[in-house]
This record gives structure tokens, C-alpha cells and sequence, in this order.
């Protein structure tokens, strides 16, 4: 079967489904067709996978850089390099944690880049958690604001970490298979994080 | 309520801080993949653009060689004219009565 003739670019914007998750590519057999296709050289079969991943992959870029155009450029990075080393890409593997990796190495040299030039950043006159904050049009009401600038108070790893565990729902594993940090690292700076938070938000959590 | 139970509960109520692209911004992404991965060499463009610099310095150095060899071997069939008529015809020089022959 030919699959690129089955499948356009606005037809497999219609067949994703509204988020994607981490699931087994076993659990969609049209991703698993789109990946032998794209590799096969069948570049159209890529937007099933770009329109299924993509809005995950800018709300995780988003989390760690914390800017709303940054976000979308590191995200188009993302699955521009997917799609240019999908040869390396071992077939029967989930094809999300793959470019979920990608974008968050992506965005944590952003930060190391952001850290080197810190000073040109960030304006005086304007904190950074504010400016942040208009990027977030789901924001609304006094306690996910309250959560919010509690895990962006942490310490930049601590923050990730926690960010990618409680606003993305990823598992340990898979937050150390994206960050390259150690399962162990992982807890580590979620259990630090959780002291910390818990202390922040003492008031709502008793 | 234990460490764990308010992770749990906190993950459950930071879900919604998740950043929510919207349609357009989502179909711009997409388009913009589309645009770039299109604009990706082919193995035939790729080969091209190494092949071709490579191509035009082997034409250039085989020009050149070519016009070396040429260049050699006029410059040795004219020395060897000289030599032939220097052979055929000597050169007589007289000073102060003596004469002198040239020859090869």
C-alpha cells in the first residue's frame, strides 16, 4: 500500500487526535505507517507526526524557555532535525519521546545560551516572571497563577524537572531519557523541588 | 497530607498551566516544517554541491597541465632550432685581426 498516496498533509491533520501522549506506537498503527513512510522518503507522510506532536512539543519548549516565539522557532528546530536523522530513528519505538528529547535538549541550550548572556535578556524595568506570564493564555485564576510562580521561584533544574513532571504528566523515566539526567538525578531534584513548593504553597495545602 | 499525596495533587492542578498553541499558531508551525523540510537537499543536490567544486579544480588543474606540457615542449623545440642552426652555421667573430668561429 502506498501510503503517501493515502495520506495528505491537510488529510493527516484531521486524523490526529486533539494531544498527543507519550502512548506506544503499537496504539496507532498510522504513526507507525508514517515513520516507515518518511523513511522510505516520503516526505508528505511527516505531517501526520509534526501535526500530532506539535502542540506538546511547543508547550514543553515553552516551559523551559518561557517565551512564546522562541517556543515555536525550537519547536519547528525540533522536527526539522527528527525528520533530517529519522534514519537513526530505530523503528517499532514511540516516535513522541523521540522528538520530545530533541526539543528539550534544544531548549536547554537556550537556557545555557540565556545564562551566558543573562544581562542583555532581561530588561530592568521589567521582571522576567511578568513578561512570562503574557505568553500564557491558558493562566487563569489565583491558584495556577500561585503555582506557577512557585515553580518558576526554583532553581533552573529543579524547575524543569518539576515542570515536565507536573504540567507535562511525563514519568521519572521519561524525564531523564529527555533530559539526559539520571533516573536518580531526576528524583533528586523533584524531591528538592517538592520541599520547596510544599513550603511555597503551605497556605493552599496545609 | 503527606509529600507524596500533595505531588499528586499539585500535578493534577498544574495541568493547566500547560501552553495551549492555538489553531493558528499550530497550522504556521506546521507550514513552516513543511517549508523547511521541502527546501532539504536532495542526495542528488547534496552530491551535486560537493561534486561540482570538485569537478571545476580537476578541470582547472588539468587546463593547466595541458598548457604546462604545451608551454615545455615549445620552449624545447625552440632551443633545439637554436642549437641545429648555432651547428649549421657558425658565428665568426674577428677582433684585432684574429678570428674567432662559434660553434656548437
Amino acid at each position: 500500500m502506498n501510503f503517501a498516496a493515502t495520506m495528505s498533509w491537510g488529510r493527516a491533520f484531521e486524523l490526529v487526535p486533539h494531544e498527543a501522549t507519550t502512548s506506544h506506537p503499537s496504539d496507532d498503527p498510522i504513526e507507525r505507517r508514517a515513520i516507515e513512510a518518511v523513511k522510505n522518503g516520503d516526505a508528505g507522510s511527516y505531517e501526520y507526526l509534526v501535526s500530532k506532536y506539535m502542540k506538546r512539543v511547543v508547550s514543553i519548549a515553552w516551559g523551559i524557555v518561557r517565551n512564546a516565539a522562541d517556543a515555536e522557532d525550537l519547536a519547528q528546530e525540533a522536527f526539522v532535525r527528527a525528520f533530517q536523522t529519522i534514519d537513526r530513528f530505530k523503528s517499532g519505538e514511540p516516535f513522541g519521546p523521540w522528538v520530545f528529547r530533541i526539543v528539550t535538549n534544544l531548549s536547554l541550550d537556550v537556557m545555557k545560551h540565556r545564562t551566558r548572556f543573562r544581562h542583555e535578556e532581561i530588561g530592568e524595568d521589567e521582571p522576567a516572571a511578568r513578561r512570562d506570564r503574557a505568553d500564557l493564555p491558558a493562566m487563569s485564576g489565583e491558584l495556577a497563577r500561585r503555582i506557577d510562580d512557585a515553580i518558576q521561584s526554583l532553581p533552573e533544574m529543579q524547575r524543569i524537572v518539576a515542570r515536565l513532571y507536573l504540567v507535562e504528566q511525563f514519568e521519572h523515566s521519561e524525564i531523564a531519557a529527555m533530559t539526559g539526567l539520571s533516573a536518580g538525578t531526576v528524583r533528586s531534584h523533584l524531591s528538592l523541588a517538592r520541599g520547596k513548593l510544599r513550603e511555597k504553597l503551605a497556605d493552599l495545602y496545609g | 497530607m503527606d509529600d507524596d499525596r500533595f505531588l499528586e495533587r499539585l500535578r493534577v492542578e498544574a495541568r493547566q498551566l500547560r501552553y495551549e498553541a492555538d489553531d493558528v499558531m499550530l497550522t504556521r508551525l506546521t507550514a513552516g516544517v513543511r517549508a523547511r523540510i521541502a527546501a532539504q537537499p536532495s542526495v542528488e543536490s547534496f552530491l551535486a554541491r560537493w561534486f561540482r567544486p570538485l569537478v571545476a579544480s580537476l578541470v582547472a588543474l588539468a587546463f593547466a597541465a595541458t598548457v604546462g606540457v604545451q608551454w615545455y615542449e615549445h620552449a624545447q623545440q625552440q632551443s633545439t632550432t637554436l642549437e641545429a642552426a648555432m651547428s649549421a652555421d657558425p658565428i665568426e667573430i674577428s677582433v684585432d685581426g684574429n678570428t674567432y668561429t662559434l660553434s656548437h
